[in-house]
């Protein structure tokens, strides 16, 4: 960023406020660090539908719904009414609310295999409370996790490098994404004390093309679970609904023990979700769950009703068909301008790389030029669609992303 | 010891020292390695492997034994295994070393002045860089890190007046590193925007990440790549300190 661009004049003001108050001015996974600073707005001011403006008043087409939780369009109304309706008559009180028996009864219902459910805040609420209630039921210590899957925050998966103990991780063992071998050896490394397998339904990695599962990889993994008494774990947080809303397990054919849920389970309030099988019940009871907001109605009210609409208009069809659109337009353009356009992932929740872009330059131009347009795609972590996304919004994104792909060729990239 | 060629390039009171010195000094390690300092004409050049006709050899029986010299121990002074007799070379070149120390280490007087922040900058990313080939070949802890990170060419850069560029070849086989101009288009920059900011991160003084956001410091392609960088990088401090 040698010279600020007019576009993000109030994005950099603001930045340039925060850093003197908030370590790092933005952190975590929205941080300028993890796009390309200076090429993307910093702050943003509004939202609807498939859009939003950021502090300057740019408009766009939004790929990334807010990391995922976004799954019906910016300010739903159905889903803001009940949220609404909810926070006229609780916001935080002494007791939970009766919207967390009806919602804990719809998802139960929406689940097969889950007899319970559970509610926190932030995906790492549940993938950690998930690893505990294994580690209580099985009586053992050790989690297999695949190599480079982002679980959460907390020290047992962030993927940051600074306050750790090596004693966070003594425990925890990688694998490589479709390494069947890989994961036998740590089979055998730690038989019988394997508490749990907490895997992704499929592998998205940030900073490279996703990956889905090998035929026979999850079958093969849920068989060696039964066999050896593991807890399988699936963090659906990220995929949750989008690809089938009785969870991502059914469109790879297996069957975990405890599903975690977030993102795209109330359309952007606050909340997230575990559920297990009738045996694990007894362990769940015993680990402590709790935050200070934790039971608060609104969230739930909204989750309900995002549910409820997810289900009456078969919501994952919706955002597969845009995205297949979108993947196919892409790869078509890239293949008019000379580019080997490689999508990766479902198409509800896509990526797309360049063939022979190793450094990912290619790839950081191309999505700022996008973005420059007004479609914001993410150059390092995989996109995301959301029903609102009509197909006038692909055409107009196909389009942007023909006019940043003739910039590219005229840059010798 | 390669910071002794930029210290000479860049600092007036270095080239003093020097004067009209000519000479060759040899650093050898029984039965490791060994590397040749030559000066002329107030600049330093620094080779591997013991050279021809140098005025002065200087012989450690050990890796403990040359780094508990570069630490100033009194026990461990080196064996004058040639040129005991040069007192005014061994003179100057120790006062050069001196003048070396004062500046990688940042002392009070160095750091009085823009020129002195800038060049401890310059010298401190050099050593840095340099140092990611030792790290990479021998430190369990560097090599964990960049166990995690792919293959490439990293680059880090100051910018403006003071500028200075190390690169490190990540994945090469003898995990090749070097000052100047890199051998090929790197997968990785980092750069800072000038020598006071490079002085700033160097020294763990700033938030780099929102050094990044401002624009100061500017990182484009591999990323994964100048994090496992960095993160080796990082270790190179507990050697130095030690």
């Amino acid at each position: 960023m040698s010279t600020p661009d007019p576009r993000y004049r109030r994005s950099l003001e603001l930045f340039t406020r925060a850093a003197q108050v908030i370590p790092c001015g933005i952190y975590g996974h929205t941080s300028p660090v993890a796009n390309l600073p200076g090429e993307f707005p910093y702050y943003a001011g509004r939202a609807s539908g498939s859009r939003y403006w950021d502090v300057d008043g740019n408009e766009y087409i939004d790929y990334l719904c807010g990391y995922g939780p976004v799954v019906l369009g910016h300010q739903h109304p159905e889903v803001e009414a009940a949220a609404a309706r909810q926070q006229a008559a609780m916001l935080c009180v002494n007791h939970p609310g009766e919207i967390m028996v009806e919602l804990a009864e719809h998802l139960v219902g929406m689940i097969d295999f889950a007899a319970w459910s559970v509610f926190g805040k932030n995906g790492s609420d549940m993938t950690t409370w998930a690893l505990q209630v294994a580690r209580e039921h099985t009586g053992r210590r050790k989690i297999l996790k695949v190599t480079d899957a982002y679980h959460g925050i907390d020290p047992w998966c962030t993927p940051g490098h600074a306050g750790l103990l090596p004693e966070d991780r003594m425990h925890i063992h990688d694998f490589a994404w479709n390494d069947l071998d890989g994961f036998e050896r740590l089979l055998r490394a730690h038989r019988n004390d394997v508490a749990a397998v907490i895997m992704t339904p499929f592998h998205h990695p940030a900073f490279k093309a996703s990956q889905l599962p090998a035929a026979g990889f999850w079958p093969h993994i849920e068989a060696a679970c039964r066999r050896e008494g593991i807890v399988l774990i699936l963090d659906d947080i990220r995929a949750g609904f989008r690809l089938d809303l009785g969870g991502s397990h059914r469109t790879f054919g297996f069957e975990p023990d405890i599903i975690c849920l977030c993102k795209a389970l109330a359309n952007g309030h606050p909340l997230s979700a575990a559920l297990g099988r009738a045996d694990l019940r007894v362990a769940a009871s015993r680990v402590f769950l709790t935050g200070s907001y934790w039971n608060s109605p609104p969230a739930m009210a909204a989750a309900l009703a995002c549910l409820k609409v997810m289900q009456r208009e078969d919501t994952p069809a919706t955002l597969r068909a845009r995205g297949e659109a979108l993947m196919q337009g892409l790869v078509a353009a890239g293949d008019r301008h000379g580019y080997r356009l490689i999508p990766s992932g479902p198409p509800a929740v896509p990526f797309v790389t360049f063939a022979d872009d190793g450094n990912m330059r290619r790839q950081q131009r191309f999505c700022a030029a996008v973005t420059r347009r007004g479609a914001v795609f993410h150059p390092h972590h995989n996109w995301f669609l959301s029903s609102a996304h009509t197909p006038e919004d692909i055409a107009a994104t196909l389009l942007m992303a023909d006019a940043a792909l003739t910039e590219l060729r005229a840059e010798g990239l | 010891m390669p910071c002794l060629d930029a210290l000479a390039s860049n600092d007036a009171a270095a080239r003093d020292i020097l004067g009209d010195t000519r000479a060759k000094l040899v650093f050898r390690v029984q039965g490791g390695p060994a590397i040749t300092i030559g000066i002329a004409d107030g600049a330093v050049t620094v080779t591997r492997g013991a050279a021809a006709g140098a005025a002065v050899i200087l012989h450690f029986f050990s890796d403990r034994h040359l780094n508990a010299s570069f630490a100033g121990k009194r026990w461990a002074l080196p064996l004058l295994a040639w040129g005991g007799w040069r007192i005014g070379l061994l003179t100057r070149f120790t006062r050069l070393t001196d003048r070396l120390k004062a500046v990688m280490d940042g002392s009070a007087e160095v750091l009085a002045t823009a020129e002195g922040r800038a060049l401890h900058a310059r010298l401190s990313l050099i050593a840095a860089g340099l140092g990611l080939g030792p790290l990479a070949r021998g430190d369990s802890s560097a090599q964990a890190a960049l166990s995690l990170a792919p293959p490439g060419l990293a680059v880090f850069a100051i910018r403006g007046a003071h500028h200075a560029t190390v690169w490190f070849d990540h994945g090469s086989r003898d995990c090749n590193a070097g000052w100047g101009p890199p051998p090929r288009e790197p997968d990785v920059e980092i750069s800072f925007i000038d020598s006071a900011v490079a002085f700033a991160a160097l020294r763990g003084e700033i938030d780099t990440i929102a050094a990044i956001g401002a624009g100061q410091i500017r990182v484009s392609g591999l990323i994964p790549l100048a994090d496992g960088v960095n993160m080796a990088m990082e270790r190179l401090s507990d050697y130095l300190q030690t």
